[in-house]
């Protein structure tokens, strides 16, 4: 009886000195300090962290964003994954992702959103949120920028919420989502003053009036700003996807283009807001061969450095964000095309590129 | 009667022995259900409800997207042709049964097969591992993956003879990227990038470049076009297509694979490939 006591005991104790050495193994250093060399200060790329469990990863990506020559990143940080009960938080995924951000040296911008389940009622989907939990996001939304204060700058409320999907399967509500922004912007800036609040990342569309999908961006925008929205946010999100039309291709009520941008821009400074800055926090082409929005590799690579040269010129825009740098698995759809380096961070052509383009390496190819 | 009195009683001198009993009558219904459920599985695995629906009501559907020629694309009238429309008419003559197309876009077919709106993908769709959990696939009947190709009189035999020759390819382009992996490997390998497949191709066959890298299906157009080119080994980067079906589908399964086994002994698989990528079906 004696022995298999000990027997047991030993068992235990190999057991948990095997699990110590390896969580200790699986640590990844954070590494030096390190600084975005680039010749264009604007560039960014949205990264897809959010579901990247191994930190070597998370690290690898951040590593391959700063060697690309992007100094800003745009990622995601679900209030679901990091509130899973009220008032308890779980901080270690966005630790780590922000920490080794920073020490890239990257400038983070952290998009907020997808509602618990215990905030919202059951049979809706993460994207629904009513206006009484507005108070609950607020909560959320002040405890991240407080958290992470002196290493996120700035915050994203919502994501496109001109989308009836992003919407929660609901009709759009541009009055709605300002009574969010009215909620949650002060609790925010309360918890960090420092922190820039984003507003808008509405989707750029062209949905008739009285669709059930969505709403025109520029219309859900003016009615923001009817509604009250411009001392609720202090930069304007933008989302500006080139689909097949090239990067100069004019601005056009009635097209989807990059320079949609500049249209939604012209909203803001009618409604005497010129005096903020924006941010395209989602923009790019993709190259997938069967896709009716897509254009050939090389167009995408011309017009995303195209893109980057545009925002460098444009004196409002402080940051243009590619959608996407690189997902944690393949999508095996078109969206796969969207990306700068594949799953197994094999850069694709375009991440060459644009690298090189960063580098003021002249022309590409 | 008396052989079951003496047990009894046996048992009643000797009330340990019971509790003996029971770890063994325990195992024995233990294995018993586990006889059970693996017959029952095995037996339940024998259905495939979507062969038997297909076998009663004489109908095949199949989803496809109708706009990647020459694999899918709409005639004149507006009815599905192409590649993978005469393949699934193919496997369906063998049945005995109807072809029904589909037409989903390619990003919906996938969950169209989940929700059992068609019993079968068959859109020029690469193999996912990714998906082999929900769905199953048959063996690939095409290979679209990126290939090596030199002009038919070219002395290049595979990517190791590669050295210090002309690597043409689309810039950008899935060719692009493994011309780059190419390099790193040997950086005496030249690439010339191109706006264009085309482009890539004539340059190669203005003895501008040594070799192409360009993905199956443009290589088989090429070849189909009369350019006088051959692939040179196998893919440097696999991308198979195959028919997609519901994870339980195994009988209909099987019977794609022997077929297409048997499309490729009779090279019914290479007569379509001829008849699609020479243009002259369309």
């Amino acid at each position: 009886m004696r022995t298999a006591i000990l027997g047991l005991l030993l068992l235990i104790t190999l057991a948990a000195l095997y699990f110590a050495a390896r969580a200790y193994l699986a640590q990844v250093p954070l590494g030096p300090q390190q600084t975005v060399v680039t010749i264009n200060p604007k560039m960014g790329v949205h990264t897809r962290l959010t579901d990247e469990a191994e930190e070597w990863k998370i690290k690898r990506s951040l590593e391959m964003v700063r060697e690309m020559g992007a100094p800003w990143i745009v990622e995601y940080f679900p209030w679901a994954y990091y509130e899973p009960k009220p008032g308890h938080f779980e901080w270690n995924h966005p630790d780590t992702v922000i920490a080794h951000a920073n020490r890239q040296g990257l400038t983070v911008v952290a998009r907020l959103g997808f509602v618990p389940e215990w905030a919202r009622p059951a049979d809706t989907i993460p994207l629904y949120l009513d206006e009484a939990r507005y108070e609950d996001f607020g909560r959320y939304a002040a405890a991240f920028a407080a958290r992470y204060r002196g290493q996120v700058s700035h915050i994203i409320l919502w994501n496109e919420p001109n989308l009836s999907q992003e919407w929660g399967f609901r009709p759009v509500d541009p009055e709605s989502y300002t009574q969010l922004l009215r909620v949650v912007y002060p609790m925010v800036k309360a918890a960090n003053p420092d922190v820039q609040v984003l507003g808008g990342a509405l989707a750029p569309t062209l949905a008739p009036p009285g669709s059930e999908w969505g709403m025109d961006d520029l219309i859900y925008l003016q009615r923001m700003y009817d509604a009250g929205a411009a001392a609720y946010f202090d930069t304007l999100a933008i989302h500006a996807y080139g689909w097949s039309f090239d990067a100069d291709d004019p601005p056009d009520p009635e097209v989807v283009n990059l320079r949609r941008a500049e249209l939604v821009r012209d909203v803001m400074v009618r409604n005497g807001d010129g005096h903020k800055s924006a941010m395209i926090t989602e923009s790019g082409w993709n190259d997938h061969p069967r896709w009716n929005r897509s254009v050939s590799p090389g167009r995408r690579i011309e017009n995303t450095i195209r893109a980057y040269e545009l925002a460098a010129g444009w004196p409002w825009l402080d940051a243009m964000a590619m959608w996407a740098f690189r997902y944690p698995w393949d999508a095996k759809s078109y969206q796969d095309h969207y990306t700068f380096v594949g799953t197994d961070f094999e850069p694709k052509p375009i991440y060459w590129e644009v690298q090189a383009y960063a580098q003021g390496k002249g022309d590409p190819q | 009667m008396n052989v079951f009195k003496k047990t009894w009683q046996v048992s009643e001198n000797l009330p340990g022995l019971r509790l003996r009993f029971i770890p063994t009558i325990g195992l024995l219904v233990a294995v018993g259900l586990l006889g059970f459920w693996l017959i029952s599985r095995y037996f339940s695995a024998d259905e495939d409800t979507t062969w038997q629906r297909i076998q009663q009501t004489g109908v095949w559907r199949v989803g496809m997207d109708p706009s990647f020629p020459p694999f899918e694309l709409l005639n004149g009238a507006g009815e599905p042709i192409g590649y993978d429309v005469d393949l699934a008419l193919a496997l369906a003559e063998r049945w005995g049964v109807q072809v029904q197309i589909v037409a989903i876009g390619f990003d919906g077919l996938t969950d169209a097969l989940l929700a059992g709106k068609v019993d079968s993908i068959a859109s020029a769709l690469p193999y996912d591992p990714r998906l082999t959990a929900d769905l199953s696939y048959s063996a690939s009947y095409f290979e679209a993956g990126v290939r090596l190709a030199v002009a038919a009189d070219a002395p290049i035999q595979s990517a190791n003879d590669l050295a210090g020759k002309r690597l043409a390819v689309e810039w950008g382009s899935n060719g692009d990227a493994e011309a780059r992996k190419l390099q790193r490997a040997d950086p005496s390998i030249q690439r010339l990038t191109f706006p264009g497949a085309p482009e890539a191709l004539a340059a190669l066959l203005a003895g501008e470049a040594d070799a192409i890298l360009v993905d199956g299906v443009t290589l088989r157009q090429m070849q189909g076009s009369g350019s006088a080119i051959r692939a040179v080994g196998d893919a440097l980067e696999s991308n198979p297509y195959v028919i997609a079906l519901p994870i339980g589908a195994h009988v209909l399964q099987g019977q794609i694979n022997s077929a297409l086994a048997e499309f490729t002994t009779t090279g019914f698989l290479k007569n379509l490939e001829e008849r699609w990528f020479s243009g002259g079906a369309q």
